[in-house]
């Protein structure tokens, strides 16, 4: 027998009895509809918190330190043990070039200062990169421009969120304070930075250095405004609460302000001083996909160097989001498990129903597994129609719940919604529909398989 | 030739504690192109017999012979595959499916071969046009007469050009006036393609229109006789019980 043919018998028998037909598709409607939902948010919401984990510096950073500073891991039960100072510097940076997957590395050196500017002040995180290194940070530009190479000056390109730092030198009072933005313009401003923090302090409560004389009020530098990142005072992103400028100035600025003296945020030798040469603070590693960053992360770490990222945070959160989508799931399984009773039911029901013609069928010749194949293929059918339909549905509901969500702000990262059905997931609801319909009706199927021919000739 | 041959049959039903005896140790042959009537009364065992022709019913003992296949040993599989090649079966209730129309019936047992949808159509048709019922191939069952619905379960059975065809009370839920049409035709068209019919019935008069006419009761033949009409190709004998 033909499986056209079979189809198409399996097909007319369904239709002979439209009515029971509908109700049984409709079981399995509502069954897949709950489980693509229910799944449905659970995508949803791992999407959100995945997005929001990329303004936390993405998921293929990983961020390179020396052993035993502040970045990275505590726990490195090794880096005690590899007492010897490893610190970071070009050679590191080619190395790390080296291993595989590395996209691209973006050694940083890293102070804070004293940033003035108008009767306003607040303290930067200033970052030293190379200027044809810092879009490949991410950093987007609202206005202005990157610092020129080799300017023989400082040049600093401001976060979008450090404006809102700032406060007023007399009253203390901020953006965050009084929601009152400071009235300066980074652009046009004139901004100075102070790097020597602590003689700044010592100056204003008029402390004495070691030998006695009274500490010297350290430098302000005026500073060059580059430009501003993009964005208002409260869209966060992994560079927004940092002041970049070209590296080699700053390490020119730093020698000159700190000289006989330890630079804050580098190591120190033994006497406390600070190495002639000044090295990165951390290294930024791009890794070109996901899957890769623990490969290349232990790669770094056998290095002798603390590397960190978002990784296990993502892990862990991933496999949350894994149980959350099992229990949802689960919980839409339960009404497709009653569905599938529900097609079991029918398909009983239709093989009582119809011992005769299979009766006649036997006798006339048809194939057993015809027979078997023909019922099971209507159970197919209920699976698929149910599914398609259901399907149809899940997306209307999903809009539904997704427009909802919307209107109620609930302040969460909500720009592609709680509801979120990828084609992987209709393309498996419709193949489990159909999975689940033959399945149920796999024992009806045997059974009329072994129903007897005898019953076509009984005479009533 | 012999096409038909049942060797010492029996088919012993388990009642309870108590053993019936179905068939009681059967022997005959049919030749090739012999129309045969097994006539017995309710509970005789004629039905049983023929069931056990057509591979619907398995037989307690015996040996039964179709067209050189030994019909005892086949499994269900088997003797379906059997059926589709070598059989046709014509009911008494006709037993037409009731949601297709009288060419899709007929066609019914080709598709079971796996012809394609063209051919069988075109069988289906010819044959239809043999026992007179062009004019309704596109009808549904439900609208055709007893007569006509009978004729479409002839067609059905004929369409597969089967070796032997096994007809059970073909007539019994017909009129008597339609009866004899039907039997005419059923008559005419073996004699024209050579092929073997038993027939299974009470009634004495169709019984006539057979070439030999096998007398059944208890589970045995008691009596083999030619029919009224018979001819030259009627074999007597070759059967005891």
């Amino acid at each position: 027998m033909k499986f056209r043919d079979m189809l198409r018998m399996s097909g007319s028998s369904l239709w002979k009895r439209k009515v029971r037909t509908i109700l049984t598709v409709l079981g399995v409607v509502i069954g897949t509809a709950s489980i693509v939902v229910m799944i449905s948010l659970g995508l949803g919401l791992s999407r959100a918190s995945m997005a929001e984990i990329e303004q936390y510096g993405g998921i293929t950073t990983i961020t390179v330190s020396e052993q035993g500073s502040y970045y990275g891991d505590y726990d490195d039960s090794e880096s005690s043990a590899q007492a010897s100072q490893e610190h970071l510097d070009d050679e590191v940076v080619e190395q790390i070039l080296q291993i595989e997957h590395v996209k691209d590395a973006y050694p940083l050196l890293e102070t804070e200062a004293l940033i003035t500017c108008g009767g306003f002040q607040t303290y930067g995180s200033i970052r030293g990169v190379a200027p044809e290194k810092m879009e490949g940070l991410g950093i987007k530009l609202g206005q202005g421009q990157f610092p020129e190479e080799n300017a023989g000056q400082l040049q600093a390109v401001y976060g979008n969120m450090i404006i809102g730092d700032f406060y007023n030198e007399k009253t203390g009072e901020g953006y965050w304070y009084s929601g009152e933005m400071p009235d300066i313009d980074l652009m046009t401003d004139t901004i100075m930075f102070i790097f020597d923090i602590d003689a700044y302090y010592n100056f204003l409560w008029g402390g004495t250095s070691e030998d006695g004389t009274a500490v010297q009020m350290p430098k302000k530098r005026i500073v060059q405004t580059a430009g501003v990142m993009e964005g208002g005072v409260e869209d966060y992103s992994s560079n927004s609460y940092y002041v970049y400028c070209d590296i080699d100035e700053l390490k020119k600025i730093l020698k000159k302000e700190f000289k006989n003296k330890a630079i804050p945020g580098q190591p120190t030798t033994a006497s406390g001083k600070s190495y002639k040469e000044i090295y990165y603070t951390t290294i930024q590693v791009n890794v070109d996909d996901m899957d890769h960053v623990q490969e290349v992360q232990s790669a770094i770490n056998s290095m002798g160097y603390q590397a960190s990222s978002n990784a296990e945070w993502v892990e862990s959160m991933q496999g949350q989001y894994t149980y959350i989508q099992l229990a949802l799931g689960g919980i839409g399984a339960v009404s497709l498990i009653v569905a599938a009773i529900g097609i079991a039911n029918t398909m009983m029901m239709s093989i009582y129903e119809r011992t005769k013609e299979i009766g006649i069928m036997k006798v006339l010749g048809c194939d057993m597994r015809n027979i078997q194949g023909m019922f099971l293929l209507e159970a197919g059918y209920i699976g698929f129609i149910g599914g398609t339909v259901g399907l149809a549905l899940s997306y209307g509901l999903s809009a539904i719940i997704n427009m909802i969500v919307k209107s109620l702000e609930l302040g969460m990262n909500m720009s592609f919604g709680i509801s979120y059905i990828p084609l992987w997931l209709a393309l498996v609801s419709i193949i489990f529909a159909i999975f689940v319909g033959m399945a149920a009706g796999f024992f009806p199927s045997l059974r009329a398989m072994k129903l007897s021919p005898l019953a076509a000739i009984r005479n009533e | 030739m012999s096409v038909i041959k049942v060797e010492d049959l029996y088919k012993i039903y388990k009642v309870g504690e108590s053993k019936v005896r179905a068939l009681n140790g059967v022997s005959f042959t049919i030749e090739k192109g012999e129309f045969c009537a097994i006539v017995g009364t309710s509970g005789s065992g004629k039905s049983t017999l023929l069931n056990m022709l057509a591979g619907l019913e398995k037989p307690t003992k015996g040996e039964i012979v179709i067209a050189g296949e030994h019909m005892e040993t086949k499994n269900e599989n088997e003797l379906v595959k059997f059926r589709r090649e070598h059989i046709g079966f014509i009911f008494q209730s006709f037993n037409l499916l009731p949601a297709m129309n009288a060419i899709e019936n007929v066609a019914m047992p080709l598709t079971f071969q796996g012809m394609s949808k063209e051919k069988r159509i075109k069988k289906a048709e010819e044959v239809l046009e043999l026992v007179g019922l062009s004019k309704h191939k596109n009808h549904k069952p439900t609208q055709m007469s007893g007569g006509q619905q009978q004729r479409v379960g002839i067609a059905r059975a004929l369409v597969v050009q089967p070796e032997i065809i096994f007809a059970d009370e073909p007539t019994g839920n017909l009129d008597s006036k339609t009866s004899a049409e039907v039997m005419s035709l059923i008559k005419k068209i073996i004699r024209e393609k050579n092929q073997t019919l038993v027939m299974v019935t009470h009634d004495d008069h169709l019984a006539s229109f057979a070439d030999r006419i096998f007398r059944i009761s208890d589970g045995k033949i008691v009596s083999i006789e030619n029919g009224s009409e018979a001819n030259a190709a009627s074999v007597p004998d070759s059967a005891e019980s």
